[in-house]
């Protein structure tokens, strides 16, 4: 009797302790040998690799800071730097104002068939973005396109959307706030949901008009929110590339240049790959500095 | 979650169904782009450049072009595959994984934690140089499990079934740690059904971010034979004028099951899709 409580009291204090020990890391070991070969190891080596000429075969050389240096003396960079910037200001700002008027939409009391309309607009998002690219194809297209037909139909002229450096950011611009704004509507529409109804309730006894609930109430509750939003919406924007990819190439003379076409063409047209993880790491630097802030700003705002 | 009060709020008659009507108006816009593609799709040759919006002739040429002259089926084949080796390796290795994280205490843990969670912020491409010279040099370009293992390590996919695992009670487990389940069995048998909801929401994750990508697969593939659908697909679109009718086809064929697949599990998508889509 006694050993058997002895036993019972040692398996429970030693016993699955010392199998928790071990156990835990055998869990973790499918996912974080896989995470170290093609995530940590990588990131990691890609800043090593910045300071060298590596080109693939023959052994990486260090050479300090010169892909650096190189890189931003290079004026295609500033091209495509100051047309990454340019569709990310247009995009952000786009595409969160129209998400927020969404959201605001779905969560007011006027709307019907909700159900349909938040499903309809989420649509595009589960279209890959290659296929979204190539559907928008069909509707830039010179003189094939729907917005030309249009266009003819109305007797304006013809714009050649996807030729013309003047329109071509702006054609890639449409489409992807399409296809993410049914995305940015929902994360929008959950933050308007979390606001209690009471609040806006006091307010609206107290003679708020609809608007004045929304403006002084509604919106600066949901600020953390937003501002996740308009994070996260930056930091895509700054890895624009599959679809200038696919409709342009970066071009018409480079009006499409993102900082990650301009990547890709130095690391696998060029194959100079020391050069192309010079560049991923700037871009890597901006998207961490942007994070950090979204930290430091959120870490202030959420009560 | 019903809000009575706002059936109270006076809620004028004619602006109510003014303000759908625009919401309508709106949505039939942003759905505009994927009717186009279907309509033209089933156009032939003439008719898109002819410029008519419906079809004279419904034609089903373009499918036959795009399944006669195109790898299309095998690319088709190629991207179910990786997307589903990749869901079903990915979670098991997120769901082991985020129970590790949930329920073991262990030296290192909040370090290891940390770590993934900081990974979530570093962009995608800033791993695919070193990659690319390490696999071409391993010759593992061109292989099916390089586009696999990475979308398994999904960070995001871990920390959902931390948060997930958390709510599990302890007491459940040492209940069956005291019946003599093995530490395997417990995750296999009693963690893993209450983890379900995760599974759903974590899978569509999963299964997405392999179905779309695209710079990956681009820079790892390096035969026809080998593309994924939206690689082989941006391919038709070739350098001189494409055959837009064919394009449109593809497009649709490989849109059409994930819409449906959408539509049957609204929910597991838009969580799935609006929890983990920062990667």
């Amino acid at each position: 009797m006694s050993t058997t409580t002895a036993m019972k009291t040692g398996r429970a204090a030693f016993g699955p302790r010392l199998r928790r020990g071990l156990v835990p890391y055998l869990f973790l070991a499918p996912f974080f040998l896989t995470f170290i070969a093609f995530w940590l190891g990588p990131i990691i080596a890609s800043l090593v690799y910045s300071f060298t000429d590596w080109r693939g075969f023959a052994s990486p050389r260090f050479i300090g800071l010169g892909n650096y240096t190189k890189l931003f003396a290079d004026p295609r960079f500033w091209v495509a730097l100051k047309n990454t910037l340019f569709y990310g200001l247009a995009y952000v700002t786009i595409l969160n104002v129209s998400a927020l008027a969404l959201a605001l939409c779905l969560d007011s009391a006027w709307l019907r068939f909700k159900n349909a309309v938040k499903v309809g607009f989420f649509l595009p998002v589960t279209i890959s973005l290659v296929v979204a690219a190539v559907i928008f194809e069909m509707i830039f297209a010179k003189g094939v396109g729907l917005l030309n037909i249009v266009q003819k139909g109305l007797g304006l002229g013809e714009i050649d959307w996807l030729g013309d450096p003047r329109f071509a950011i702006w054609a890639i611009i449409i489409l992807r706030v399409w296809r993410a704004l049914g995305y940015y509507a929902v994360i929008y529409f959950a933050g308007l949901q979390g606001i209690p109804n009471d609040v806006k309730e006091a307010a609206r006894l107290d003679g708020c008009s609809p608007w004045q609930v929304t403006r002084y109430v509604t919106l600066p509750l949901l600020k953390p929110v937003i501002l996740f939003g308009v994070i996260m919406s930056t930091i895509w924007a700054l890895e624009l590339f599959d679809e200038p990819w696919v409709l342009t190439k970066g071009g018409p003379a480079d009006s499409t240049l993102t900082i990650v076409i301009y990547l890709y063409q130095a690391g696998f047209q060029y194959v100079e790959l020391g050069y192309a993880a010079a560049v991923s790491y700037v871009l890597t630097l901006m998207i961490v500095a942007i994070a950090i802030v979204q930290k430091l700003l959120s870490g202030r705002e959420v009560a | 979650m019903s809000e009575p009060s706002r059936d109270d709020a006076p809620t004028p008659g004619l602006a109510a169904y003014l303000g759908t009507l625009l919401v309508l108006a709106l949505l039939a816009l942003v759905l505009t782009p994927v009717l186009w593609a279907v309509l033209s799709a089933f156009k032939s040759r003439a008719d898109i450049f002819a410029g008519d919006v419906w079809p004279r002739r419904w034609s089903l040429e373009n499918f036959d072009d795009l399944l006669a002259k195109t790898l299309y089926l095998r690319w088709m084949l190629n991207s179910l595959v990786v997307a589903l080796a990749s869901t079903a390796l990915g979670l098991l290795f997120c769901s082991l994984g985020g129970y590790a994280f949930a329920k073991f205490d262990f030296p290192g843990k909040t370090v290891m934690f940390w770590i993934v969670i900081a990974s979530v912020s570093i962009p995608a491409f800033t791993t695919v140089i070193p990659l690319f010279g390490w696999l071409a040099r391993l010759g593992l370009l061109d292989t099916y499990i390089v586009l696999i293992l990475p979308f398994a390590a999904n960070a995001f996919g871990i920390f959902l079934m931390r948060q997930y695992a958390v709510a599990i009670p302890t007491e459940l487990l040492d209940a069956g740690r005291i019946d003599g389940a093995g530490e395997f069995r417990l995750y296999w048998s009693v963690v893993l059904p209450l983890l379900r909801p995760a599974l759903g929401t974590v899978g569509v994750l999963i299964f997405i971010a392999s179905w779309n990508s695209y710079i990956w697969p681009l820079v790892m593939m390096r035969t026809d034979e080998m593309l994924t659908l939206p690689v082989g697909v941006a391919t038709l679109k070739g350098d001189q004028l494409p055959e837009y009718g064919m394009l449109m086809a593809a497009s649709v064929l490989s849109s059409v099951p994930i819409i449906i697949a959408f539509l049957i599990m609204q929910r597991q998508f838009i969580a799935g899709l609006t929890q983990g889509a920062v990667k």
